[in-house]
């Protein structure tokens, strides 16, 4: 059964009075129970692609298309309804750098107890808050502590467990582990490799090809605001089509001196002045003539990529 | 030079370029010891050069690259002002900053994360130095500009003979540019000699541990387990005997005292009772 279905999204963001066109046009599905990775550098649109499914954005976003969670068309619900009936409780979110946003002059334990407030909670209170702190792996004791008293990893929990609290179907977890160090990052993939096995669905935005491998069974790769190729992860690492996901895959060096690992020219186009036509043209080591015109969209085995290389 | 925030990492790179000052011990620089004398600092903070983390923060959006190249220089009044316009321009092309001529009159803000990277290195290789200590120089990257910071960081290295002190969180970058590795816990040096042995064979249980968490682009990574061998203990900071001590699942009773580097084969050493194989 398909679960979460995005259709031809597409956010622009009035900014100083220019446009910037953050999604264009993008669509995927994603069935029950799947994980999916969002792949792509800084500006690239893959946090606006989270936040527009939370219904979350900020006022000068204007969005169009349709995004179906399980079955029911977000965009169309009403604000408060959608308040009261999904966020959190179907679908709910871990924030970039969420992990700063704790406030400091309250325990943990009262700033769970603020979420099942807004989302009019009426049950037992310390059980779920219980649960929830128990299912990331935390003893009960840091409820009762402030956000100081707790390391970048447990703060990280902590957010993590606030996301879980009222069971949703997915979450979408936004760069979770940066700026983390390195063995506590391993610790909170292998936490969301746990949720992942108890049936929760990961939407993992990173710009880290390697976690997203930890997690997702399909993955699309953004590039400038349109994703460029999807499809099963297992495909896409295997058999990269896109010249940028190959190239992202390639410029990963590795501990084994085995893989040539080959750099990319240039940067990404500024959003606010987009090319026409392919927007990796000017990066592109195989790019033709006719990569001036918008490209096609070609159906792979698995999902799809965006490149007159296939055509 | 490789561990977690914290660890002492740019400590180290403050104190080699006395930014800092030591509580004890030395720094030696082509054989002579470092002072606090005046020519002593010339010395080496013109032999030793830096490039920092963050390229949006390190160079003045102020100057045009031509004189934020020249600044270092200016400041050792090196050449005359022909001399050191053309000193510019060589270090722009050395870094690969294409055209020169056009690039020198720009600011950083025209120019991209990458780009600014590569004129903090252009200033750091401009005055011929013989070490250049990079802190984290590909972090703030974009994931593939990076990769190309890195090879030009190594032809650097290897064409013009500079020596890098790299200083990373990432073993998988270190390991592309580096010959050797020292990695550091809690202000410690726990581990150090060639890169390729102490990757492929960790002794310390530390290292082992920062190994295992590197995770690939892998398909089969989602039907792995990932396993990583530390401890998860509430209060992970210990100042006596071994640091490592909470976390390591090895540690036995004689880790409460301290560890002391010992040589374990050539050029390689490892603090650590244990020493895991």
């Amino acid at each position: 059964m398909v679960f979460l279905s995005v259709n031809d999204l597409d956010v622009q963001y009035q900014s100083q009075g220019k446009k910037v066109h953050a999604i264009d046009h993008i669509s995927f599905s994603l069935q029950e129970k799947e994980s999916i990775g969002i792949a792509g550098e800084s500006g690239c649109g893959k946090s606006t692609l989270g936040l527009a499914i939370m219904k979350t954005l900020q006022e000068n976003a204007s969005v169009s298309g349709e995004i179906l969670f399980d079955g029911k068309s977000i965009l169309a619900i009403p604000d408060p309804e959608f308040t009261k009936n999904i966020r959190w409780k179907q679908i709910s979110m871990v924030f970039q750098g969420a992990m700063n946003s704790l406030d400091p002059v309250f325990t943990i334990k009262k700033q769970f107890e603020e979420i099942l407030k807004k989302h009019d909670f009426h049950e037992d209170y310390k059980q779920v808050i219980e649960s929830a702190i128990s299912s990331v792996g935390l003893p009960r004791s840091v409820l009762d502590k402030y956000p100081h008293e707790i390391s970048g990893g447990m703060k990280q929990r902590v957010v993590i467990a606030m996301a879980l609290i009222l069971k949703p179907k997915m979450v979408i977890a936004d760069e979770p582990t940066t700026a983390l160090d390195v063995l506590v990052q391993a610790q909170i993939m292998t936490l969301l490799k746990n949720l992942k096995k108890s049936g929760l669905g990961i939407m993992l935005i990173s710009h880290d090809l390697g976690i997203i491998s930890e997690i997702a069974e399909k993955i699309g790769i953004m590039y400038a605001g349109q994703i460029v190729e999807f499809g099963l992860l297992s495909d896409i690492y295997k058999n990269p089509k896109h010249p940028y996901t190959f190239a992202l895959l390639n410029s990963i060096p590795s501990l084994n001196n085995t893989t040539k690992i080959t750099s990319l020219k240039g940067s990404p186009p500024s959003m606010t002045n987009l090319p026409s036509g392919c927007r990796f043209y000017d990066r592109c080591p195989q790019a033709m003539e006719k990569c001036k015109k918008e490209p096609p969209k070609v159906m792979t085995s698995s999902g799809f990529v965006m490149c007159w290389l296939y055509e | 030079m490789a561990g977690e925030s914290g660890s002492g990492k740019t400590t180290i790179a403050r104190m080699i370029l006395r930014a800092i000052e030591p509580d004890s011990g030395t720094v030696n620089f082509e054989g002579q010891e470092i002072t606090n004398q005046q020519d002593h600092l010339r010395k080496i903070r013109l032999g030793c050069q830096m490039v920092h983390q963050d390229p949006y923060a390190s160079i003045n959006p102020r100057m045009t690259v031509l004189d934020i190249v020249k600044e270092p220089l200016d400041i050792h009044s090196i050449g005359n002002k022909k001399e050191r316009n053309k000193l510019v321009l060589q270090a722009l092309s050395q870094v690969n900053l294409e055209p020169v001529e056009e690039i020198t009159a720009k600011y950083p803000h025209m120019l991209s994360g990458g780009q600014r990277q590569r004129v903090a290195l252009a200033r750091a290789i401009v005055t011929k130095p013989k070490v250049v200590i990079a802190d984290e120089p590909v972090s703030m990257l974009d994931v593939s500009v990076r990769i190309g910071v890195l090879e030009l960081m190594k032809n650097l290295q290897e064409k013009l003979k500079i020596s890098f002190l790299y200083i990373t969180h990432d073993l998988a970058t270190a390991n592309y540019i580096g010959n050797r590795i020292a990695i550091l816990y809690l202000g410690k040096i726990v581990e150090i000699g060639p890169i390729n042995e102490i990757l492929s064979s960790p002794r310390h249980p530390y290292t082992q541990a920062l190994i295992d968490s590197i995770s690939y682009p892998d398909p089969e990574n989602l039907k792995r387990d990932k396993k990583i061998h530390i401890n998860d203990p509430i209060d992970v900071d210990v100042y006596q005997g071994c640091r490592f001590r909470a976390r390591c699942p090895y540690a036995i009773e004689k880790c409460k005292q301290e560890p002391l580097l010992e040589e374990i084969s050539e050029g390689r050493q490892v603090a650590c009772f244990v020493k895991i194989n």
